[in-house]
This record gives C-alpha cells, structure tokens and sequence, in this order.
C-alpha cells in the first residue's frame, strides 16, 4: 500500500564517501616517494599496512605489537561502554527533567554551566590522584565528557516538545508515566540521537586521554607506546582504526536506536 | 453511505438532555500589574447531539473557552459542568480537535487512530477491527500505514477526528480546525463532520471565525464580541439540512451574522 519512499541515485552515489579518503592516500604515496617528506616522519602507506595487519591478524610475538589488536579494541570498547553507559544513566533523565521542569533547570543550569566550562583535560591530573592510572580514569573522563552533550541535548530535546502533542496525550487520557514514554521521549527523539552520537564521538577522544596515561593496554595506550618508540606506522595504524572503530560504533548506535524505536526510525 | 459502524457496537449516547453548562465563566490573565480581562460572563448550555458553533473574530476569546471547557486552561472564575460533574482537566470524555496538526509524526495512521485505545482493557483483534472502523468512517481506508508527513493537510484532520472519535466522548471540541484547509477540502471536511455528527449523534462545540462554516454546520450559534470576550447574541439555525450556500435563506441568515460580527 505504501509507497516506497527512498529516493534512487546513480551508481556513482554509493562511491562519493570515498572520493576524499581515495585522494588523500594518492597525495600521501607521491608525498611518500618522491621522499617530500621524509620516511622517518610519515612512512610509506605499504609499511602502514603491514603494521596495521600484523597488529591485526598477525601471531603475538611474530613482531612488536603483532596480535595485539582485539584485546587492545576489547580492552578501549570496555572503557568507552563504561563511560558512556554512566553519561546515558545520569545525563539522560536530568536532561529530561531539566527540560520539562524549571525548578530543576534552574537547580542545575549554573552548575552544569560552570563545569563544562573547565576543559575535561583539566580533570586529568586530580583524575589520576583520585582513581589511579588506568581503567577507572579513564571511565571517569570518558563519563564526565560525554555527560554534557548527552545532558544539554535531552533537555533542549525535551523542551522543544510540541505542547499541542502533550495536550493530545492529555485529553485521549494518557497519564504521566505513559505520556513520557509514549510522547515525550519519543517527540525529543532527534535531539536524543544528536545528543547521544556527540556523547559517544566524545568519548573516544576521552578514551584515548585516559589511555595515554600509562594504561599497559588499548587503543590510546599503543599509540602512546609507539611514539616512545619512534613507531610512526603505529602511531598512524592507531588513528586509523580508531577512526574506524568511531564511526562504526557511531552507526552501530544509529542502526540499534532506530531497532528499537519507532521514533527514531521515522523522524529522527 | 452504508455504515461501517454496524460493525461495531454504538456505545455513543443517545437522548436528550443538558450535557455542557458552562456558568458565569470568566478569565483575567494578569498583565503589567493589573488584569487583562480575556472573557466575561460566560454562560450557555449544550443539549446532547447539539451543534454549537462559537462564532467571533480574532481575538475575542473563543479558543480560551474552548480550552477552558477541555480542561486545558483553569477558568478565573465559574464553571463547567460536564452531565452535572465540574471539569477540571483534560480527559477523553471531552476531545479536542485542534487548528494546527497535533498528530504523533513518529506514529502511522493506524498507530495514532489507535494511541488513546491503549492502556483500555481490549483485545488486540478487537482493537483492530475499531481501527478499521474508524479509518473507513473518516474516509482513510488505503492509508492506514501512511506516516502523517506523508498525506495532505485535510487528510490529517480526518485522523485527527477519528483518533478521538474512536474514544467516544461526550463532547467534541473543535477549534477553527479547518480554518487552514484549502476552499475544497473545508468543504468536504464540513461535509464529512456533518455526517459524522448525525449518524454518531455527538455533541459538537465548534470555533470558527467563518461566517458561512458557521451557517454550514450549526443549530445554535453563539455570536462573541470582543474586549473582554463575551457572549453578544444566541442565535437558532433552523434551515433545514442539508443546507445549500446558494439559498436565500441561507444567505439572509449569514448576511444578518456578518454585520452582527462588523460592529
């Protein structure tokens, strides 16, 4: 009965994502070998994809970080759900909260206001007197980081609410506890998605602030590592599949939100 | 028109009888230290199955009322009595229809015709056999998975009117909710309202500020002047129906109004 409402585009659509990446690896083997810049500061993309495979596939020991890659990517995955998971828990419903109810908006606009103020690197030193070097400093930075987009939006989400929709709800009989799930979440579900997709952006940055403290393992740790060791390949082998795990855990969270959710499937 | 209706039972009540009193209503909004007075001295009854249009022009109050009798606005003063009951909020015993699209936009059709269903003890067979019901009551039977993004502006009303007739309320409040329609399809959407409100023999209390919408569709129209907001005159529409714009009765009746709501 319904039309489908996806538009058609050219074969040539599905390639324009990779025209800017493509460009960017030619520019860098000419830069590469005509030596424009030397070896020791950018290498070869090849020997960038040697490291990068044997850091992924190859067997531990073969070569320094050979093998390392999935507990390292399991390692940094674990740190980034932690932090993120504790942004959601308590920035969520006070963004809901804040946006709905002004006694509560007014409670915490100052604070929060002035918190995000101060630059999440400044947490770091009394991060590590706090919590130690490594997985519950990293957790701390990643959840503080992420808790404000995540915060901010849901409550601008939750205020933008059409009231005519909440009058609706009223009059068809919806009490509360229905009229929040069933109507408010939903009517701020684009201002969640964005709030929640800045969140978990951030807190990959985060990650690798916390990982770069000294932490033996993740993603952060070995790019950190790498540099002490004037490993440029896996400095660069570690930006780049961070770069990859960032945008996949980004769609990841995209594909499972519009899963669940009616609202995020069709308006968000 | 053969009835889908017959499907389903017709709990909607019959007979006569006050169903709305609205006594000695008043609003003030504070402003600049004093008060602004929005309505004053509102009083007038609604007999069950009677179609009230509330006929006034910008500004005189009429969607104040409106929302005072739905519940959404407390009144300064007064009361509305629903069959004897004082309102005080919202519920499904008086459904609004509004002016500007109020529809759940994440919602289908379906979905949204059948939102204030949920949470009714009703199986989920049943529940859908009154969906289909009222889609084809309103005139939407192909569109029922269509996203409300997705159909016209009078489309919309038409799920508007059949998500809350489904609740079966006493009274129908509308406010100017064909007032952003193209010519036709107000047209069609009065039609359409008018056979609604015979077969389901519901009370109707309708805000306009179009004098011939108001000659359209009224047996009693309620003439408010403005500055602060009060009833002016009450006057019966007793042409017969269906009514034709073009008549001479008609056109008497709808002069007479327009030069009532001039001074």
């Amino acid at each position: 009965m319904r039309k489908d409402m996806k538009e058609q585009h050219p074969l040539s659509w599905r390639f324009l994502p990779g025209i800017i990446p493509g460009l960017f690896l030619v520019a860098w083997i000419m830069v590469s070998a005509t030596e424009l810049i030397p070896n020791y500061l950018l290498p070869h993309p090849l020997e960038i994809a040697e490291a990068g495979y044997a850091y992924v596939l190859g067997r531990p020991g073969e070569r320094p970080y050979a093998g390392r890659f999935l507990s390292d990517a399991g390692a940094s995955l674990f740190r980034v759900g932690c932090g993120f998971g504790v942004a959601v828990a308590v920035g969520l419903p006070l963004g809901i909260l804040s946006g709905r109810l002004a006694l509560v908006h007014r409670l915490m606009s100052t604070t929060v206001n002035a918190l995000r103020a101060v630059p999440g690197i400044t947490w770091l030193p009394l991060a590590m007197v706090w919590f130690g070097i490594g997985m519950k400093t990293t957790v701390f930075l990643v959840a503080l980081a992420a808790f404000f987009p995540i915060y901010l939006n849901a409550a601008a989400g939750a205020k933008q609410v059409n009231p005519l929709w909440l009058q609706a709800g009223a009059m068809m009989g919806v009490r509360r506890v229905r009229g929040t799930f069933a109507i408010l979440l939903p009517g701020a579900m684009s201002h969640l998605m964005a709030g929640l997709r800045l969140g978990l952006g951030i807190s990959w940055a985060y990650l690798v602030l916390g990982e770069l403290t000294g932490v033996p393992n993740g993603l952060g740790a070995v790019i950190m590592d790498a540099r002490m060791l004037g490993r440029i390949d896996m400095i660069v082998v570690g930006i780049i599949v961070i770069a990859f795990i960032g945008r996949m855990s980004d769609q990841l969270l995209q594909v499972g939100m519009k899963l669940c959710f009616k609202s995020a499937r069709r308006t968000a | 028109m053969s009835s889908p209706l017959r499907a389903v039972a017709l709990p909607f009540r019959k007979g006569r009888g006050k169903i709305l009193e609205i006594e000695r209503l008043q609003k003030v909004y504070p402003m600049n230290g004093g008060f602004l007075p929005v309505l004053e001295e509102i009083t007038f009854q609604a007999e069950s199955g009677e179609l009230i249009c509330i006929l006034g022009r910008s500004g005189c109050g009429k969607s104040t009322l409106l929302k005072i009798v739905a519940g959404f606005v407390p009144p300064s003063y007064g009361k509305v009595l629903l069959k004897g009951a004082r309102v005080k909020t919202p519920g499904p015993d008086r459904c609004v229809i509004f002016q500007e699209d109020a529809l759940f936009p994440w919602l289908t059709v379906r979905e949204n015709i059948a939102f204030g269903l949920r949470g009714l003890d009703q199986n989920k067979k049943s529940r859908k056999a009154e969906v289909d019901c009222f889609l084809e009551l309103v005139g939407l039977g192909d569109f029922g998975d269509y996203l409300p993004n997705e159909i016209s502006g009078g489309m919309k009303q038409r799920v508007a009117l059949a998500r809350v007739l489904i609740l079966k309320p006493e009274v129908l409040l509308m406010d100017e909710p064909f007032a952003s329609l193209d010519a036709q399809s107000r047209e069609e959407m009065q039609k359409l309202l008018l056979s609604l409100w015979q077969e389901l023999a519901i009370t109707i209390l309708f805000v306009t500020h179009d004098v011939n919408e108001a000659v359209i569709l009224a047996d009693k129209i309620l003439l408010m002047g403005k500055n602060p907001g009060r009833i002016r005159e009450e006057i019966r529409v007793d042409l017969p129906r269906p009514r034709d714009r073009e008549s001479s009765a008609f056109m008497s009746v709808s002069r007479r109004l327009c030069e009532a709501l001039r001074d």
